[in-house]
């Protein structure tokens, strides 16, 4: 079960983590995180959203609309240089992170 | 494929954003939203769950979130017509949403309409009655500009002196503060011919009492100076409307015409417009002469109209002055007079013509305030209530785009429809009131025929409902924001917004007690005033007696023996009525218009120099008999004998007030004194005998000192006839009028009333009040009794699984309906605490309305308390009895 706080206290890793390589739009990242976390995670467009506005403000990821024929146009983000500096950070904060909660609760990785 | 756009644009709409970035915003969760929608489809969901899907992904955060994230802009073009109609559209759409909703639980929106209609119609009508008696003004030309002033003299114990002649010629010449100045005296006169003789309630006014008033005839003109007689009876006279209509069947021709005035031919010169009574009913009104040099009737009002800009305050320090000026000059009259001593009052005509009742109005004005406040926290309560069990219903909204302030507005405009409902049944309430209120006698309350709902009232009837509407709605409102929505979707209300709804219900619980306290201690303490009152010692027996009053015109009967004659007639044959006890006579009765005094001085007690006040005393002419008709009872000395007559020396009876202030601790009987400056050989008048002491114009006076004098030796031409009767009093006014016109068929009798009804009249503007009152404070407690009823009912339905198992495990339903009473006891008592503090801040106000009774009297406190109490129990009884039933299969199936 995860609680709505570790959610919000990971969701801005996540989403880095995904447009690391490539630029997304919002409705493929819902996916890929429901997927990639065998639906342990979920997020929905009421969150999702206003957490990439924040993150696009911040300068840490940046929007491009992109227009396909008889297609709706589709906002894609991609990171920014400034973005692989905090996910870099983010990465080794949570590394630290779990290696502690390892060793005091005897959680293992999977 | 569903239109997401428009849904997500509302919902955005709260957060005011500039358009581009609002419709980007919108495009890119439309794209979201159709991604999930055909994702649903493609896994086989129906159209109608797959666009719930879709919407789902929207739910209550994206507001608040994007709010953090977003900053508001308004385009000022927008600020004009168009936000206007946004407005206006939504207000309707909450409109119609409202009474939709309230049209489908027709029980709770007739309940709420019903308590609401109570408080806002009790409001309307105490509005009604403040306006018209307090606000509107009197039927005058501009009437802010009228003033009445009297002289007082409390060490001689007077509290108003009215003026004579001589003074009012004084002031209407130098008094520079006044525009125009008039005196007047009521005098009813009998009027003869075209019918039964009938007694007539009228005037004697000065020339300029029509232009002071500002008011002139309908018909024909007012009298002029000229007219104006001394020592003889007027020539002419102007009619009122009531009476031109009744006596004279309205007909046009009647100025010029000659009629038949106590016994005197006096030509009617004018014909007054309708609604015209003043001074005090009057239906005509003849000339007055203001004489210079006459000071020995100090017996008429006095009436200014005072220069623009001018107050009051100006008037009494002018006339003060000029009133000094005049009395040192005329030491003969006014002895000892010295700069300062004039002392005068005056105010303006309509705060005299409503006197004393401002403050009984004001009270009610506050009372019918707070069980409205009383019936709003009831409705607040039923509309919490009704929030929680719509919470499912308010989520979906919020989920559909509606942000929490708009739900509330919802709310706010659903309590303001049910508080506008209403106020169009409570303003219907207010209309019977107010009819019934009319049909009051205006003896009982001033201006109380005037009493109309007006278009003031009614605007403020609608500005007292929109405000109720608020009051009841913001709780639930309120609420309503901070609602948990995965909580309430899930499983409708429950956990903390269930607990935090029922602290705000029992915060209203505990205040509709404390309000229904402070109420019903004001109307214990004024009962228990007017219980003191009704059995205060008054001097004499109101039951089983007659009274009715007669007048021998004069010049007819021109000399006093045949004035005694004719009345000592009436007093044989009204003695000898079968049925009839007593029969006297007096020149004035307790409780009746006017109280004629005099300056008292003892036989070797005078005063030493005229700086020394003297005192005042009142002063009566009554037949031997007139203290058994009154029942008033003999304390030492003898009653009158028909031995003392006008050739016997002078003899009086007194009362007891009379002989403590003059002889204190000595005998009075066989003492002598003098009254009125009499300085002639026979002047020295002997004390007979001593009497109870009565109360003569109202119960809650202090006493006035009293001399009876007897009526053979000092005759009075208009008297009261006392009839102490076996039976019913009324039941003798035939056979009294039918003697009285064997006598005299052209004497009319008039104010014939029992001496209870005068007593009860007396009381009334106080019964009045009280009854009000009290209705109010029991309207207020029946209204908590039945919202600590609604909250201990919802307490129990919440907790009905608990107690189920509380019984099945085997406890006692005694201490599970102990557990619900014990509730009620705790709120009851907090309320109760709450209500006594603030009784004992505010009872204080009400003094002035208290007799002998104080404000912080601890017996009406704590009986107010246990009744309230007792009602609490009561009401808390019924839920608390359901607790004990609960069954817990039912209650666990029911989850």
């Amino acid at each position: 079960m995860i609680d709505r706080e570790m959610k919000k206290g990971s969701a801005e890793l996540l989403i880095l983590a995904l447009v690391e390589t490539q630029a997304r739009h919002g409705y493929e990242l819902c996916k890929l995180i429901e997927a990639r976390s065998a639906g342990v995670l979920t997020f929905h467009a009421a969150s999702l959203y206003p957490l990439l506005y924040r993150l696009e403000k911040r300068g840490v990821i940046e929007g491009r609309w992109v227009e396909k024929a008889g297609q709706r146009r589709r906002r894609y983000y991609r990171i920014t240089a400034e973005g692989k500096r905090v996910l870099a950070a983010q990465r080794h904060t949570w590394k630290e992170f779990m290696t502690a909660i390892a060793r005091i609760a005897g959680v293992q990785h999977a | 494929m569903p239109e997401w756009t428009r849904e997500i644009t509302r919902a955005l709409t709260p957060l005011g954003l500039r358009p581009e970035r609002e419709r980007e915003i919108a495009d890119e969760l439309a794209a979201h939203l159709e991604d999930r929608y055909c994702d649903a489809r493609g896994r086989g969901a129906s159209d109608a769950e797959a666009r719930n899907e879709a919407l789902a992904e929207l739910s209550g955060v994206l507001v608040p979130e994007l709010r953090r994230v977003e900053s508001p802009w308004r385009e000022p073009a927008q600020l004009g017509a168009a936000a206007r109609a946004s407005v206006l559209d939504t207000l309707r759409q909450d409109v119609r949403y409202a009474l939709r909703s309230l049209r489908l639980s027709p029980g709770f929106t007739a309940v709420s309409v019903a308590t609401l209609a109570i408080g806002i119609g009790a409001c309307t009508l105490m509005l009604s009655a403040a306006n018209s008696v307090l606000r509107r003004p009197l039927p005058f030309r501009e009437p802010d500009r009228l003033v009445v002033f009297w002289g007082t003299a409390p060490e001689k114990g007077l509290t108003e002196v009215d003026y004579p002649t001589g003074l009012a010629a004084v002031v209407r010449d130098r008094a520079h503060t006044l525009e125009s100045f008039a005196v007047f005296t009521a005098t009813g006169v009998n009027l003869t011919g075209n019918g039964d003789a009938e007694r007539v309630e009228g005037a004697a006014v000065s020339t300029d009492f029509f232009r002071a008033l500002g008011v002139s005839p309908m018909l024909g003109r007012v009298p002029v100076a000229s007219e104006a007689a001394l020592d003889e009876p007027a020539r002419v006279a102007v009619v009122g409307h009531a009476l031109w209509m009744r006596r004279f069947g309205g007909d046009s021709s009647l100025v010029g015409k000659t009629i038949d005035l106590n016994g005197s031919p006096t030509t009617v010169v004018g014909v007054m417009p309708p609604g015209f009574v003043y001074p005090r009913r009057s239906e005509m009104w003849s000339p007055l002469a203001i004489d210079p040099s006459r000071f020995n009737c100090w017996c008429f009002s006095a009436i200014g109209r005072m220069r623009p800009g001018v107050t009051p305050e100006d008037v009494r320090r002018d006339v003060a002055n000029v009133t000094d000026d005049f009395a040192i000059l005329r030491q003969d009259v006014f002895p000892g007079a010295k700069r300062g001593k004039t002392r005068v009052i005056a105010m303006s005509l309509s705060e005299r013509v409503v006197g004393g009742v401002e403050k009984q109005l004001l009270t009610l004005l506050v009372a019918v305030g707070c069980v409205l406040l009383v019936a709003c926290a009831n409705i607040a309560n039923l509309l919490l209530a009704r929030a929680a069990t719509r919470a499912r219903e308010l989520a979906v909204r919020c989920c559909l785009g509606a942000s929490p302030r708009r739900v509330a507005t919802q709310l706010l405009t659903e309590s303001t429809m049910i508080a506008l409902a209403g106020a169009v049944l409570g303003a219907t309430f207010a209309a019977w009131g107010v009819h019934a209120l009319q049909s009051l006698p205006t003896t009982l309350f001033p201006r109380i025929d005037e009493v109309r709902i007006d278009f003031d009232v009614l605007l403020a009837t609608v500005a007292v409902a929109l405000v109720t509407g608020v009051l009841c709605g913001l709780a639930p409102a309120w609420r309503a924001m901070r609602v948990d929505l995965v909580d309430a979707i899930k499983g409708g209300a429950k956990g903390s917004s269930t607990r935090a709804n029922r602290r705000t219900s029992n915060g209203f619980v505990v205040a509709q007690f404390a309000l229904s306290l402070m109420l019903l201690a004001s109307a214990g303490l004024l009962l228990r005033s007017y219980h003191r009152l009704s059995n205060v010692e008054m001097g004499y027996r109101a039951d089983h007696a007659l009274i009715a009053r007669m007048q021998l015109p004069y010049p007819r009967y021109d000399s006093a023996r045949v004035v005694r004659a004719t009345y000592q007639q009436v007093l044989d044959q009204a003695q000898a009525i079968p049925g009839v006890k007593a029969v006297g006579l007096a020149s004035r009765v307790p409780l009746s218009q006017g109280n004629p005094q005099d300056n008292v001085i003892a036989e070797g007690k005078e005063p030493a120099n005229p700086n020394v006040p003297v005192r005042v005393a009142n002063v009566r002419y009554v037949t031997p008999g007139y203290f058994a008709a009154m029942g008033t009872p003999l304390n030492r000395g003898r009653l009158f004998r028909a031995s003392d007559d006008d050739h016997s020396p002078r003899v009086a009876i007194v009362d007891e007030l009379f002989a403590k202030h003059f002889w204190p601790g000595e005998e009075p009987i066989g003492k002598r004194f003098t009254h009125g400056g009499d300085t002639s050989a026979g002047r020295w008048v002997t004390v007979i005998g001593v009497v109870a002491n009565v109360k003569h114009e109202r119960l809650d006076e202090a006493g006035d000192l009293q001399v009876y004098e007897h009526f053979a030796q000092r005759t009075t031409w208009n008297n009261y006839i006392v009839v102490r009767t076996a039976g019913q009093p009324e039941s003798f006014v035939p056979e009294l009028r039918a003697l009285v016109r064997r006598v005299d068929s052209a004497v009319p009798l008039y104010e014939v009333h029992s001496m209870s009804d005068a007593v009860d009249l007396s009381l009334g503007t106080r019964r009045l009040t009280n009854i009000l009152l009290v209705s109010f404070a029991v309207t207020a407690m029946l209204l908590a009794a039945i919202g600590i009823y609604g909250v201990m009912s919802l307490g129990v339905s919440s907790r009905v699984r608990e107690f189920g198992i509380r019984l099945a495990l085997g406890a006692n339903p005694d201490g599970v309906r102990g557990l619900v009473l014990r509730q009620a006891a705790v709120l009851t008592t907090i309320g109760i605490v709450a209500g006594l503090a603030g009784a004992m801040a505010t009872t204080r106000y009400i003094r002035a309305l208290l007799f002998r009774v104080e404000p912080l009297d601890w017996i009406t406190f704590t009986a107010v308390s246990a009744l309230l109490a007792v009602a609490a129990l009561t009401a808390s009884y019924l839920p608390a009895r359901r607790a004990t039933r609960a069954d817990p299969m039912l209650a666990l199936r029911a989850e």
